[in-house]
C-alpha cells in the first residue's frame, strides 16, 4: 500500500515540478532517515571511510615507528612484489581459499545428504553438526595444533600405531598447508551443510518417488534432482565463503602461525603483522588494497557464474 | 514366487542403504567429536599426564589448570570482558539493525532498494583491510583499548547480515496489524516496540544468538585494538597463554583450559537454540 502511494506521488512530483511532496511523504522520508541513520553511520564510519583511507595510505610511506608519512606513489606496491612474506602469503592465500572452498562445498553436500537421510540419531547429528561452526576459530586452530602434535598428538599416535611410521605435520610445508586446508573444511563444511540441508528439505519428495518408479538409482537421483535444485545455493555459498576466508587469519594464526617459514601465511595475517605489530601503516594498506582487489575479482566471477547458471537453467 | 523375490530384493537394498548411512554417521561423529574430546581431556589433565608415552586416553581429571589460569593471568577479568563485549555487541547490533530493517521493510522510499543493496554489499569489504585506519580512528576518539570501541566496531561488522535477516522476518508480519494501529493513532515508537517487536521475536532471538556467538569468538578486533587487560578478551588470552613457553614446551593443558572455557557457553547455546540458529543461518540464503 505504502509503496504504491509513494510512487504515484513521486511521478506526480516529477510531472509538475512546482508541486511539493505531500506532508505524509516528507514524514515518511524523515522517519526512514531517522531509523536507518544509526546503521548507515556505523557502516560509514567503520567500513566505508576506513576502506577509502586504506587505499589512500597505500600510496604513502606511513610508518609510526619510523615517523615517516609522505606520498611515495606506487613504491609500496613495488615492494609488495619483492617482499618474501607477502609473496608467500599471496601464493598460499589463493591455494588455500580455492582448495578449502571447493573441498568445503563437496563435504558440505555430503554432510547435508547425511543429515537429510532418515535414521535414528539424526537429531543428534544435526546438533553436533553446529559445533565446528560455533566454536571459536582460534580455539579450533590450537586444538588441532595439539591434536596433530608430532610428539604427543592423538592423530600422529594413531598413525604410528597403524603404519609404524611417524607423522610430521607442521615442520613440512606441504603437511602444514594440507592441515590448514583440512581444518578449514572441518570448521566450514558443517555451516555449508546447514544451508544445503535447508535447500534439500525444500525439494518435493514426489520428485524422488517419481524418479524411483522410473528406476533411477540413488546416485542418479542425487545428480539429476538434488544437485540442479541446490546448485544456486552452492554457488552463493562458494562465493560467500571465499570472500570470508580471504579476509580472515584466525585459523592460520592458531594452527601454524603462518609457518614453517611463510608456507601457510595468508594476506590477512600479513596485514595484521605489518600494520598492527610493526605499525607500517602504508605497507599494510597496500596489502589490504590487493586483498580488496582480489575480493572484487572473485565477486565479479561469482556474479558471472550466477548469471550464466541462471540463464542455462 | 515373483512377489517373494521382489520383497527379498527390496529388503536387501534398504539394508545396504541403512548400513551406508550408519557408517557415514559414525565417521561424521568421530570427525566432529574427536578434536573436542582431545581438548576437554587435555584441559582437565595435569601436564605430566599429557606427555606420557604410551598415550593415556583418560588421565585423572583435575581442575588445577583453571586455578592456575586464575592465579597467573587475569583470567576472571578476561572472562568478564568477553561476556560484556559479547552482550553489548549483541544488543547494539540488534537495536541498530532492527530500526534499519523496519525502515527497509516498511517505509519504502525512492532509492531504498539500492541503499539496502549497497548496505549489504558492504559486507564484502574485508574487515582486516580496515584495521589500520580503524586503529587511528579509535585512538583519536580515545576508544583504543576499551570495550566500547570494540563494541562499536564489531556491531558495525555484524549489522548488514542482521538487517538482511530481520528484513525478511519483518516482511512476514502482516501489514494490516500495524495499519490498524496507525489508524488508531499509534506513534512510531509504539508501533516498533509494542506491535512489530513481539511479532518478530523469533528473528531477534535468532540473530541475537548468532551475533553473541560471533562476538564471543571474535579475535581480530580485540587482538588489534586491545593493549591491556582492561579490554582483552578470552580469544586474546588464549593466544597469550600459547605464547608463554614452559620448560616442557607449550603449556597445552592451560591452552586447552582456556579453549574449554570459551567453548562451554557456545555449546550450551547450541543445545538450547539449535533450531533458532539454523533458521538464522539459512534466513539469508534460503528464501
Amino acid at each position: 500500500m505504502i509503496t504504491s502511494s509513494a510512487r504515484t506521488i513521486a511521478i506526480a512530483g516529477r510531472r509538475f515540478a512546482i508541486r511539493m511532496p505531500s506532508r505524509a511523504t516528507r514524514r515518511r522520508y524523515a522517519l526512514f532517515a531517522l531509523l536507518v541513520s544509526p546503521a548507515l553511520l556505523l557502516r560509514f564510519g567503520t567500513a566505508v571511510y576506513p576502506i577509502v583511507q586504506t587505499i589512500l595510505y597505500s600510496f604513502r610511506n606511513f610508518s609510526l615507528l619510523r615517523g615517516t608519512d609522505e606520498f611515495i606513489g606506487l613504491k609500496n606496491y613495488a615492494d609488495l612484489s619483492t617482499n618474501y612474506g607477502v609473496r608467500g602469503a599471496l601464493t598460499f592465500t589463493v591455494m588455500y581459499v580455492v582448495a578449502s572452498t571447493i573441498l568445503g562445498l563437496i563435504v558440505g553436500l555430503m554432510i547435508a545428504q547425511l543429515l537429510n537421510a532418515n535414521f535414528k540419531g539424526r537429531t543428534f547429528a544435526r546438533t553436533i553438526n553446529l559445533i565446528p561452526w560455533a566454536i571459536p576459530t582460534i580455539v579450533a586452530g590450537y586444538a588441532f595444533r595439539w591434536l596433530l602434535d608430532d610428539q604427543f598428538g592423538l592423530i600422529p599416535y594413531w598413525y604410528q600405531q597403524i603404519t609404524g611410521k611417524s607423522m610430521i605435520v607442521f615442520i613440512d610445508p606441504g603437511g602444514a598447508r594440507l592441515a590448514v586446508i583440512l581444518v578449514h573444511v572441518w570448521k566450514d563444511a558443517p555451516f555449508m551443510a546447514v544451508v544445503f540441508l535447508a535447500g534439500m528439505q525444500g525439494i518435493p519428495l514426489d520428485l524422488y518417488e517419481a524418479a524411483k518408479v522410473d528406476g533411477a538409482n540413488a546416485w542418479q537421483r542425487f545428480w539429476k534432482i538434488t544437485m540442479p535444485l541446490v546448485a544456486p545455493l552452492v554457488i552463493t555459498m562458494g562465493l560467500f565463503r571465499t570472500v570470508w576466508s580471504l579476509a580472515s587469519f584466525d585459523l592460520v594464526y592458531g594452527l601454524t602461525s603462518g609457518g614453517p617459514g611463510v608456507a601457510t601465511s595468508v594476506l590477512a595475517l600479513q596485514i595484521f603483522r605489518e600494520g598492527i605489530l610493526f605499525f607500517k601503516f602504508g605497507f599494510a594498506s597496500a596489502i589490504s588494497t590487493v586483498l580488496l582487489l582480489l575480493v572484487a575479482v572473485i565477486g565479479l566471477i561469482g556474479l558471472w557464474l550466477y548469471r550464466k547458471f541462471e540463464i542455462a537453467y | 514366487m515373483v512377489a517373494l523375490q521382489t520383497r527379498k530384493h527390496r529388503h536387501r537394498a534398504t539394508n545396504w542403504n541403512a548400513i551406508g548411512t550408519y557408517a557415514a554417521f559414525v565417521v561424521f561423529c568421530l570427525v566432529v567429536l574427536v578434536p573436542i574430546f582431545w581438548m576437554v581431556r587435555s584441559a582437565f589433565s595435569v601436564q605430566s599426564d599429557l606427555t606420557r608415552t604410551p598415550l593415556v586416553y583418560l588421565p585423572r581429571p583435575t581442575l588445577q589448570n583453571f586455578r592456575m589460569l586464575v592465579d597467573q593471568v587475569p583470567f576472571l577479568e578476561y572472562t568478564r570482558n568477553s561476556i560484556v563485549f559479547a552482550l553489548a555487541t549483541t544488543i547494539v547490533t540488534l537495536v541498530v539493525s532492527y530500526l534499519a530493517a523496519y525502515a527497509f521493510a516498511r517505509l519504502r522510499i525512492r532509492g531504498s532498494g539500492i541503499l539496502l543493496w549497497a548496505f549489504l554489499l558492504s559486507m564484502a569489504l574485508p574487515d582486516v583491510g580496515t584495521i589500520v585506519p580503524l586503529y587511528r580512528i579509535l585512538s583519536r576518539f580515545n576508544l583504543l583499548d576499551t570495550i566500547t570501541g570494540l563494541t562499536v566496531v564489531l556491531s558495525s561488522t555484524l549489522t548488514p547480515f542482521t538487517v538482511w535477516v530481520l528484513v525478511s522476518f519483518i516482511k512476514q508480519v502482516p501489514y494490516e496489524i500495524e495499519e490498524a494501529a496507525i489508524i488508531d493513532g499509534a506513534s512510531l515508537p509504539t508501533v516498533l516496540w509494542r506491535i512489530v517487536l513481539p511479532l518478530t521475536t523469533p528473528g531477534l532471538v535468532t540473530m541475537g544468538v548468532i551475533n553473541f556467538i560471533n562476538a564471543w569468538n571474535n579475535l581480530l578486533y580485540p587482538l588489534s585494538f586491545s593493549v591491556t587487560p582492561a579490554s582483552k578478551t578470552l580469544s586474546v588470552s588464549i593466544t597469550e597463554v600459547f605464547a608463554g613457553y614452559s620448560p616442557w614446551g607449550r603449556p597445552w593443558e592451560l591452552i586447552m583450559a582456556v579453549g574449554v572455557t570459551m567453548v562451554i557457553p557456545i555449546t550450551l547455546l547450541i543445545l538450547v537454540s539449535q533450531k533458532a540458529i539454523v533458521r538464522g543461518l539459512t534466513g539469508g540464503a534460503v528464501k
